[in-house]
C-alpha cells in the first residue's frame, strides 16, 4: 500500500489553479472543468453511432439503404419489408435461430451441472493433489479452442479409433454417432470447451462461501453429498446466474466452432453462419444485411441490458476465458 | 467483488437514495427479473410444444440432466454405505462390477445364451452380479489373511473358468504368445511403476498390470475363432486368477481407512465428471493436435517439422524482405521523435527524483507512444500472416487498455455514469460477425458519382470537398480552425511562460496536431485534405477509401473492430479497480498537495497496476487467435491474414490437416507464456 512515487509539485509557485481573480479566467476554468464530461458523451456517441446506423438501416427499403446514409432516413422509406424477407423460407433466419437456441440451451445447462459438482469437489474436498489438478484445470482457461477443432471434427465424422501397437488390432474408443454437421456436435464441443472457465467461476465463489457453515454442517452428521445439495447449491445461485449469462452469450454468439463442426449443412446453420454468409454475397442481399445484423443481435442485447449486472460479474471474476 | 456490488446494484456512489426507496427499487428489480425468469420459461415451454427443433433439444437437456444427476446421485448413496455399511457396500459395488462385466461380454454376444429376448439378456449380467457380489461380500466377513487369499483366488479361477467355458466357439481366441508375453510385461512394468511411485509394494502393481498386459495380449493378438477351448481357457484363467489373488492379498479395511476411502470417492465422485470432460475434449484433441502437426496433409507420413518450416518459410505467412521501409516511414519518424523526447524527459525525471521510468512519470507517454508507433511503421514494411497477428496484439492490446482506462477516468464519479458505461460496454454482447457487419456498413464506399452511405467515406469525401471548395462553409470552419489554433498556442505559451511543463502537454500536443492539420487543410503543404482528387485539367471529384482493401492499412481497420468491443472490457474492470483503491490514499496524497491529475498518475495508477497486467494478457490471448472478424470481412485477402484463419483455410477448406494442425500449435505456442505465467500467479497466490 506504500506510495513510493514522491509526490512532485510541477506547478511553480503561484501556479494553483483558481489563483487568480480574474472573472475570465474563471469561467474559462469553469469550461475546460467540463471538457472531460464533454469527451466522455462525445466518445459514448462515436461508440454508438455503428449499431445507430445499422438499427436504423434495417427498416429503410433498398432504395433507400442505397441512396443516401442512414443519417438523412426520411419517413416515406420505413418499412419492415427486410424484417418479413429475412424471415422468409429463402433467407432463413428463423430456422437458424432454433438452430442457435439449439446450440446455446443445452450448452448453457450441461455444464453447470458438471462444473459445479467439480467447483465444491476442488473447494471442500480434501484430496490428494487438490492443488495441482485444479491449477491444472484452470490453466486449460487460456488454451486457444483452435488446437482441438480438427481431432474433434474427425471424432465426430468418424468416431475414436485407437490401433494398438504390435498387434495392428483397431478398438473403438468412440462410436460413430453421426454427429457430424449437426448441432449437438456443436454444443458437445461448448461443453467441454465451457469446463475450465465454469469451474474456476463456480470455485472461485464457493470457495469463498463462510467455513463455519460447513462445520456446522458435519457436526449435523451432513456428508458431503447432501451439503452440496442443500447448502452449496441454493447459495449458488448468484455465479450461476453469472456463468449461465456469460456462457448464453458466449454460445449464441460463437461462431469459429459452429463454422468448423457444422459448416455447409444449411438445415442446421446457426445466426451467426447464416448472416456471415449473407454478408458473403453482399451485394443482392445487402438490404436485408441490417435487418439480420439486429436479428441476430437482439437475443444477447436483451440477456444483456435485463441481466447486466450478472454478466458483469462474470466478466470481472474471470477474465481469462480461452 | 463488494466495490463491484456498490457499483452494480446502486448506481454507483455519486446518486444516494433515501433507505426505503432503495428497498423498494430492489424488491421491484427483484419482481421484474423473476417476471423475466418466468416469461423465459413460459416463452421456452410454449417454443417447445409449437417447434420440433426445440421441443427435441429441451428433451435431450432434460434427459442428460436428470440421467447423470441420477448417476450421480446414486454414486453418492452408495458410498453413504462405505463407512457404517462396509458389507452391504462391497456386495453391491462388486455386483455392479460382476453386472457390467456380464453386460459387455452377454450383450455383444460373446458368451453361449446371449440373443434376443429378456431373459437371455439380463441372464449374463446377472450371473456375474451374483458371483462377484457373493465373492464381495464374503471377503468383508472373511478377517484372516490365508483364508482370504484362498477365497479371492479361487473365486477368480472359477470365474475365468467360467467365461472361458462359456464363450462361444467363434470367439474362441487363436493365441499369439509373443504378444501375450510382451504386453504382460509391459504393464506389469508399468504396474510396479505406478505402485512404486504410490509408494506401495511394487508386487501388487505389477499383478494388476501383468492381469491387464495377459487380457489385452491374448485377446487383442488373436485371431478370434481360430481357437480351442483351452487357448480359451489360457486367455482367461490366467489373468482372473491373478486379480482375484491381488484382491486376497488385501487385509480387510477398518474404519479410519474406510473413512478414508469415503472421502477419495467423493472427490473422484465430484472431480471426476469434468475431469473426464476436459480430458476429452481438451487434452486428448490438443494432444492429438500435435501429433497431426507432424504428419503430412492426409495424416498418413512423418514429414517432421516440415509443417511448421513451411509457415516461416512461405512469403505469405512472414515477408520481410522490405524491412528497410519502415526506416523511412512517417509513424516509425515520429515514433523516434517521440522517443528523444522521453530520453531528455527522462533525464530530467533521473535527475529530480532519482529514477527515470516508472508509472505514472511524465517518461511514460512519449516513451510508450514513440514504441507504439515504431511497431507502426515495422508492421506497414513487413507482411505476411505472422506480421499481421503480432501487429494484431501490439495495437489491440494496446488501444483497448488505453481507451478502456481513459473511459473509467473520465466516467468515474460523474452524471450518467452507468448510461455511458452500458453503452460502450454493450459491443460486448454482440458476436464479432455481428459487429463485422455493423463496421462493413461504416467503412462502405460507394461510387463517387453517388452519395456516400458509409460513416467513414461520407465524412472523408465531405472533408474534401470542403477543404477544397471556396464556399461559406469552407471559410467558417478555416477561420473556426484558425481560432482553435491560436488558442492552443496561448495556453502552450501561457505554460510555458509559468514553467508548468505538466500543464503545457496537452496544448502541445494539441497546436502540433491542429497546425499541422490546419496547413493541410488551407493548402499551404499540398492541395488539401480529405477524399478528394484533381484531374490533369483541373476538375475536382471526390475519391474514397476501400478502408478493409487498402494494404497494409486494411488489418488496422478491422483492428478497429476489436478495440470496439473489448474497450468495454477493460473499462469495466478497470472502473471497478479504480473504484475500489481506497479514498484514504487520495485524500492523504491532496492534504500533501498533490493536484486531481498527480492524484491519479501517481497514486491510483500504480494501485490498478495488476489489473492492467490481468487485461493486457487476457487481451493476447484473446487477441492471438482473432478469426470471425478477418473470415467474415475480408477472409484473409487484402494482406490481412491471420494464424486463426489461415488455420481453418488449410485444415478445413483445402483440407492440409498437417499444416492446419501446426497452424494451431503455433497459436498455442505463442499463448503459451500467458498460460505459465498464470499458473505461477496462482501458485504464489496459493
Amino acid at each position: 500500500m506504500s506510495v513510493t512515487a514522491p509526490l512532485v509539485n510541477d506547478a511553480g509557485p503561484g501556479g494553483q489553479p483558481g489563483d487568480e481573480p480574474s472573472g475570465i479566467i474563471d469561467r474559462v476554468y469553469g469550461f475546460l472543468r467540463g471538457i472531460p464530461t464533454g469527451i466522455l458523451w462525445f466518445i459514448v456517441v462515436i461508440w454508438s453511432i455503428p449499431t445507430l446506423g445499422l438499427f436504423i438501416n434495417s427498416f429503410r427499403n433498398r432504395d433507400g439503404q442505397r441512396g443516401s446514409g442512414w443519417w438523412e432516413v426520411s419517413p416515406s422509406e420505413l418499412t419492415l419489408d427486410n424484417y418479413d424477407q429475412i424471415f422468409s423460407a429463402r433467407a432463413g433466419l428463423g430456422r437458424s435461430l432454433l438452430n442457435s437456441a439449439a446450440i446455446a440451451i443445452p450448452a448453457t445447462i450441461i455444464p453447470i451441472a458438471i462444473a459445479a459438482f467439480a467447483a465444491y469437489g476442488f473447494a471442500w474436498i480434501d484430496f490428494k493433489g487438490r492443488k495441482g489438478l485444479f491449477i491444472a484445470t484452470v490453466s486449460l482457461l487460456a488454451i486457444p479452442l483452435q488446437v482441438a477443432l480438427i481431432p474433434l471434427l474427425q471424432m465426430f465424422v468418424g468416431g475414436a479409433k485407437y490401433t494398438l501397437p504390435l498387434l495392428d488390432k483397431t478398438i473403438t474408443i468412440v462410436p460413430d454417432f453421426d454427429l457430424a454437421g449437426t448441432t449437438t456436435a456443436v454444443w458437445l464441443t461448448h461443453t467441454g470447451f465451457a469446463m475450465p472457465f465454469a469451474i474456476f467461476l463456480l470455485h472461485n465463489y464457493i470457495s469463498s462461501l463462510p467455513k463455519d457453515l460447513f462445520e456446522a454442517a458435519r457436526i449435523d452428521g451432513a456428508n458431503h453429498f447432501t451439503i452440496f445439495w442443500r447448502l452449496v447449491l441454493p447459495l449458488s445461485i448468484p455465479v450461476l446466474a453469472a456463468f449461465a449469462i456469460f456462457q448464453f452469450l458466449w454460445t449464441w454468439n460463437d461462431y469459429l466452432i459452429a463454422n468448423t463442426m457444422i459448416g455447409a449443412n444449411a438445415s442446421q446453420q446457426p445466426t451467426t453462419i447464416l448472416i456471415a454468409n449473407l454478408a458473403g454475397d453482399f451485394g443482392r442481399n445487402e438490404n436485408i444485411l441490417p435487418a439480420g445484423a439486429f436479428v441476430q443481435a437482439f437475443v444477447p442485447l436483451v440477456v444483456f441490458f435485463a441481466l447486466q449486472r450478472y454478466f458483469v460479474r462474470g466478466i470481472l471474476a474471470g477474465s481469462v476465458k480461452g | 467483488m463488494e466495490t463491484l456490488e456498490r457499483i452494480e446494484a446502486d448506481g454507483g456512489p455519486d446518486e444516494p437514495a433515501p433507505l426505503e426507496s432503495e428497498a423498494a427499487a430492489r424488491d421491484a428489480r427483484w419482481y421484474f427479473q423473476a417476471g423475466a425468469a418466468v416469461a423465459t420459461i413460459i416463452g421456452l415451454l410454449y417454443w417447445a410444444v409449437v417447434e420440433e427443433k426445440i421441443r427435441s433439444t429441451l428433451i435431450t437437456v432434460v434427459i442428460t440432466v436428470v440421467a447423470s444427476a441420477g448417476l450421480w446421485i446414486a454414486a453418492n448413496v452408495l458410498f453413504d454405505q462405505v463407512r457404517s455399511r462396509w458389507a452391504t457396500f462391497n456386495a453391491i459395488a462388486f455386483g455392479l462390477l460382476g453386472a457390467v462385466l456380464g453386460v459387455l461380454l452377454h450383450g455383444n454376444g460373446i458368451t453361449v445364451g446371449s440373443g434376443s429376448g429378456f431373459l437371455p439378456w439380463v441372464i449374463g449380467p446377472l450371473v456375474g452380479a451374483a458371483v462377484l457380489g457373493t465373492l464381495g461380500y464374503v471377503m468383508t466377513r472373511t478377517q484372516d489373511a490365508n483364508q482370504r487369499l484362498m477365497i479371492a483366488t479361487g473365486t477368480g479361477l472359477a470365474a475365468g473358468i467360467l467365461i472361458a467355458v462359456a464363450v462361444r466357439e467363434q470367439f474362441q481366441p487363436g493365441l499369439d504368445f509373443v504378444a501375450i508375453v510382451v504386453y504382460t510385461a509391459i504393464l506389469a512394468a508399468i504396474g510396479a511403476g505406478i505402485s512404486i511411485l504410490l509408494k506401495h509394494s511394487p508386487v501388487g502393481g505389477a499383478m494388476i498390470g501383468a492381469a491387464i498386459g495377459w487380457i489385452v495380449g491374448a485377446w487383442g493378438g488373436a485371431d478370434l475363432g481360430d481357437g480351442s477351448l483351452v487357448e480359451s481357457l489360457v486367455a482367461t484363467v490366467v489373468p482372473a486368477t491373478l486379480l482375484g489373488a491381488r484382491f486376497g492379498m488385501t487385509t480387510d479395511p477398518d474404519y479410519a481407512e474406510r473413512v478414508n476411502i469415503d472421502t477419495h470417492s467423493r472427490a473422484t465422485i465430484f472431480v471426476g465428471p469434468a475431469i473426464l470432460f476436459i480430458f476429452a475434449m481438451l487434452v486428448v484433441p490438443a494432444i492429438r493436435t500435435g501429433y497431426l502437426s507432424l504428419l503430412d496433409r492426409n495424416s498418413e507420413e512423418f514429414v517432421d517439422g516440415e509443417n511448421y518450416g513451411s509457415v516461416f518459410t512461405d512469403r505469405n505467412s512472414l515477408d520481410v524482405d522490405n524491412w528497410t521501409d519502415m526506416f523511412t516511414s512517417v509513424p516509425f519518424l515520429i515514433g523516434v521523435v517521440l522517443l528523444g523526447i522521453a530520453v531528455v524527459v527522462g533525464a530530467a525525471m533521473k535527475k529530480r527524483t532519482g529514477r527515470a521510468v516508472e508509472i505514472g512519470n511524465p517518461t511514460v507517454g512519449p516513451l510508450v507512444v514513440g514504441l507504439l508507433l515504431i511497431s507502426f511503421g515495422a508492421f506497414t514494411a513487413m507482411r505476411g500472416t505472422l506480421i499481421n497477428n503480432l501487429w494484431w496484439v501490439v495495437v489491440v492490446t494496446f488501444f483497448s487498455t488505453a481507451l478502456g482506462l481513459a473511459i473509467a477516468v473520465l466516467a468515474d464519479g460523474r452524471r450518467g455514469e452507468r448510461v455511458a458505461k452500458s453503452i460502450i460496454f454493450m459491443p460486448m454482447a454482440i458476436s464479432l460477425v455481428g459487429a463485422s457487419i455493423i463496421w462493413r456498413f461504416v467503412y462502405l464506399a460507394r461510387d463517387t458519382s453517388t452519395e456516400q452511405t458509409g460513416v467513414m467515406n461520407a465524412l472523408w469525401v465531405g472533408l474534401g470537398r470542403l477543404s477544397t471548395g471556396s464556399g461559406l462553409p469552407t471559410l467558417i470552419v478555416t477561420v473556426v480552425l484558425a481560432i482553435c489554433v491560436v488558442l492552443a498556442l496561448i495556453f502552450l505559451s501561457n505554460a510555458l511562460v509559468k514553467r508548468e511543463y505538466g500543464r503545457a502537454i496537452v496544448p502541445a500536443i494539441l497546436t502540433v496536431s491542429l497546425g499541422w492539420f490546419f496547413i493541410r487543410f488551407v493548402g499551404i503543404i499540398g492541395d488539401g485534405v480529405g477524399g478528394f482528387k484533381i484531374d490533369d485539367d483541373g476538375t475536382v471529384s471526390g475519391q474514397t477509401i476501400f478502408f478493409v482493401q487498402e494494404v497494409p492499412y486494411a488489418n488496422f481497420w478491422l483492428m478497429v473492430i476489436m478495440i470496439w468491443i473489448q474497450t468495454g472490457f477493460s473499462m469495466v474492470i478497470l472502473s471497478s479497480a479504480i473504484k475500489a483503491v481506497p479514498t484514504e490514499l487520495i485524500e492523504a496524497a491532496k492534504i500533501d498537495g498533490a493536484t486531481e491529475s498527480q492524484a491519479f498518475w501517481r497514486v491510483v495508477l500504480p494501485q490498478i497496476a495488476t489489473t492492467i497486467g490481468v487485461i493486457v494478457t487476457t487481451l493476447i490471448v484473446g487477441v492471438m487467435k482473432v478469426f470471425d472478424i478477418v473470415k467474415v470481412t475480408t477472409n484473409g485477402q487484402f494482406g490481412t491474414q491471420v494464424l486463426a484463419n489461415n488455420m481453418f483455410d488449410e485444415a478445413f477448406n483445402r483440407v492440409n490437416i498437417g499444416k492446419g494442425a501446426a497452424l494451431a500449435m503455433l497459436i498455442f505456442f505463442s499463448v503459451l507464456p500467458v498460460m505459465i505465467f498464470n499458473i505461477r500467479k496462482m501458485q504464489q497466490e496459493g
